[in-house]
């Protein structure tokens, strides 16, 4: 059965809550299951067709830059 | 934390939503340090331009507002008592220029959030440093945030601390991270898909 796109959104989903509700607890613990769940939405994407997975791997990407950058500044 | 919706209540939060007594702390990035010596406000872009210290940012003329949150994560807080400065105020203090048709209001980090000046300048939008009385909480965006009561609560900057007024729209941080451009409530738009 083919991936359907609105799944890696979802997990790009939950990795922004774990990235957004990071400083209620520990940042960092918080930003390592932020990176899980990007690498398990990265996965996913790869059984998608080349557009779909294009935009939402760009996503990912973004979404690590953001958590090494706020990683740094914790 | 929850409470039962009481149908008065209920009337106000929109779908998708459930209310929350208490009040989540979310923040994209960490909590930006703040001293009121070297802080500043500044203004840029299509404007005369401006900058006012802390001292100078509190004595502008102050509001009190009433008003509700919907944060996009499906909670939503009511009667949130916010003293502060209007966003008109500070956009007239800055010079606006009348090609001025959208702004980012910006925060440490590289946040921002795009909305276009007519929403930003409705009477009910404000720069709050007090809610319920108290100075606003370096995690709820103290000492300075933005309130745009019409909108999710993400365009209500926290640690506000400039204003880029453009003459066309340019998407913030969430709004280029897949979340939706005008982000209405009542209308559910929380994704980038749906527009």
């Amino acid at each position: 059965m083919a991936t359907d796109p609105a799944a890696v959104w979802k997990l790009v989903q939950r990795a922004d809550e774990l990235v957004k509700y990071a400083q209620n607890r520990d940042p960092h613990t918080a930003y390592a299951q932020a990176r899980a769940v990007l690498d398990e939405a990265e996965a996913l994407a790869g059984q998608l067709d080349q557009k779909a997975a294009d935009g939402l791997r760009a996503q990912i990407e973004t979404r690590r830059s953001d958590i090494a950058r706020f990683e740094a500044a914790v | 934390m929850f409470r039962k919706k009481d149908p008065a209540m209920a009337a106000r939060i929109p779908p998708g939503q459930h209310l929350t007594r208490g009040w989540p702390v979310l923040s994209a990035s960490p909590i930006p340090p703040f001293d009121p010596a070297t802080w500043r406000f500044r203004c840029s872009g299509l404007c005369n331009g401006a900058e006012w210290t802390w001292d100078e940012f509190r004595a502008l003329p102050q509001t009190s507002i009433t008003s509700d949150i919907h944060c996009v994560t499906a909670w939503s807080k009511l009667d949130n008592a916010w003293d502060g400065v209007l966003f008109s105020e500070v956009a007239k203090r800055a010079g606006i220029k009348p090609e001025a048709t959208h702004a980012l209001v910006k925060a440490p980090y590289d946040y921002d959030a795009n909305l276009p000046i007519d929403a930003l300048m409705d009477d009910d939008v404000l720069f709050a440093w007090n809610h319920d009385g108290e100075p606003l909480e370096p995690k709820h965006g103290g000492p300075l945030r933005l309130v745009v009561p019409k909108r999710y609560f993400w365009k209500s900057t926290k640690w506000a601390n400039e204003i880029e007024f453009l003459d066309h729209d340019q998407r913030g941080f969430w709004e280029v991270r897949g979340y939706h451009n005008d982000a209405f409530p009542w209308e559910e738009q929380r994704y980038s898909w749906q527009e």
